[in-house]
């Protein structure tokens, strides 16, 4: 069975219209519809809960008592989406009702191809392999940050989590947010993001190790991705671009690159694109 | 007396029923033990309200693990007549007994018919070794 796949680029939008798109995508989904992976930003920094969570635990932490929020279908802990780049990715289910909960094959398959790419950049990236879950009466006894959380598949470059992920299942299919923390948030400054993170070794940015080609890099598979247009002069990349470009924290020849946006939305897209290709042969077509 | 999975009926999305009290038509309905370890670390469930009418097949409610929603299915069509209220406060029970301590609603049968469309224990038994 062949199926198809696109790949959607969003300009920043509100935390609203964010959630509205991503449950739109799932709710829509049919057998036939393709796979949908989609990225992008938000329009000001907004807290998005995770589905269970209540708004009264974000005075845990200073700063956000006057943050917009919005609440995710997905599971998981709170997250400020600042200096971030978020991702879904809709499988719409043909037919099996093989599994009920979260297929971690999938982020973990996220997280370990983007660890590698992280690597090659020179960063000590690993997955979490701890977990600050607990079947404990409160469910609330976790922190309200899905960054200070820890699950075993979460993200790690050092002692930092720069990415985690958490999904949705329902008879349509499954949704998977994840959000990978370019740098710190001034509301949330306790939380490193990736370039606030010193590289340990330099990486050759003019290596063919470490430049991502979709054409080179692409798994030939059943799933086959295309790229949206973005519209020109409201893209997030361009807005990203300043964004990222405030402050350099790296020395090194062609550090420029990983502090633009493009690179990063390149490199995910990329990595759920592999990832993707690599679990629907291995998973939902066996 | 303990139930066993093999004295269950099963939906192909890992929801049980078992006939607690014959002559009223009332089941008892929980997920499994296969769900449960694929759920891995349960952390929330949000619970049906007694009086609330199921259908069967239709969400009934939603369970978290550590990062994914879940809903839950009815295997049958009826109302609610008693929920297992404090299971939200030990969800471990879950992963030691999902067929006694870990039940989660029982439902009176609108229609016993919806029974005989479930998978048996072997069925359901094959569907999860070959998942």
């Amino acid at each position: 069975m062949e199926r198809r796949g696109v790949v959607v680029v969003d300009p920043p939008l509100s935390g609203i219209i964010n959630m509205e798109k991503d449950d739109a995508l799932l709710a829509n989904a049919t057998p036939d519809s393709p796979i949908v992976v989609r990225l992008y930003r938000w329009s000001e920094p907004t807290l998005s809960l995770g589905h269970f969570q209540e708004i009264e635990g974000r005075s845990e932490v200073a700063g956000l008592e006057n943050a917009s929020w919005v609440r995710r279908r997905t599971g998981g802990g709170a997250i400020l989406h600042d200096f971030e780049l978020t991702y879904s990715v809709v499988i719409p289910d043909v037919g099996d009702k093989v599994l009920k909960g979260h297929s971690e094959s999938l982020y973990r398959s996220v997280h370990l191809t983007l660890a590698d790419e992280l690597r090659r950049l020179g960063w000590d990236a690993n997955l979490s392999e701890e977990c600050t879950c607990s079947t404990s009466p409160n469910r609330n006894s976790e922190p309200f940050l899905c960054f200070s959380r820890r699950s075993p598949v979460d993200l790690l470059v050092g002692p930092y989590k720069i990415m985690g992920s958490a999904q949705r299942r329902t008879s349509k299919g499954l949704l998977q947010h994840g959000s990978l923390l370019l740098r710190h948030s001034p509301l949330t400054p306790g939380l490193a993001g990736l370039l606030d993170i010193e590289r340990t070794r330099g990486a050759d940015m003019r290596g063919e190790s470490t430049r991502v080609v979709f054409a080179g890099r692409r798994v030939a598979g059943p799933v086959e991705m295309t790229s949206t247009d973005v519209p020109a002069g409201q893209s997030v990349i361009d807005r990203g671009e300043e964004l990222l470009a405030t402050e350099s924290v790296h020395s090194g020849q062609h550090e420029s690159d990983l502090h633009s946006l493009s690179f990063w939305v390149e490199l995910l897209t990329s990595v759920l694109k592999r990832s993707v290709e690599t679990e629907v042969r291995c998973r939902w077509e066996s | 007396m303990s139930i066993s999975p093999e004295q269950l009926r099963y939906l192909e999305s890992h929801e049980w029923a078992y006939v607690s009290d014959q002559a009223a038509g009332v089941v008892t309905i929980g997920i499994s033990a296969f769900a449960v370890e694929q759920l891995t670390d349960l952390v929330f469930m949000a619970l049906p309200k007694v009086g609330q009418e199921v259908s069967a097949g239709a969400e009934f409610g939603e369970v978290e693990s550590v990062k994914a929603v879940s809903p839950m299915y009815s295997p049958v069509s009826g109302t609610v007549v008693e929920v297992n209220s404090g299971l939200v406060d030990r969800l471990e029970s879950l992963n030691v007994d999902p067929y006694n301590d870990g039940w989660i609603m029982k439902v009176k049968m609108s229609d016993s018919s919806d029974l005989a469309g479930l998978l048996d224990w072997v069925s359901y038994k094959h569907q999860c070794d070959h998942a």
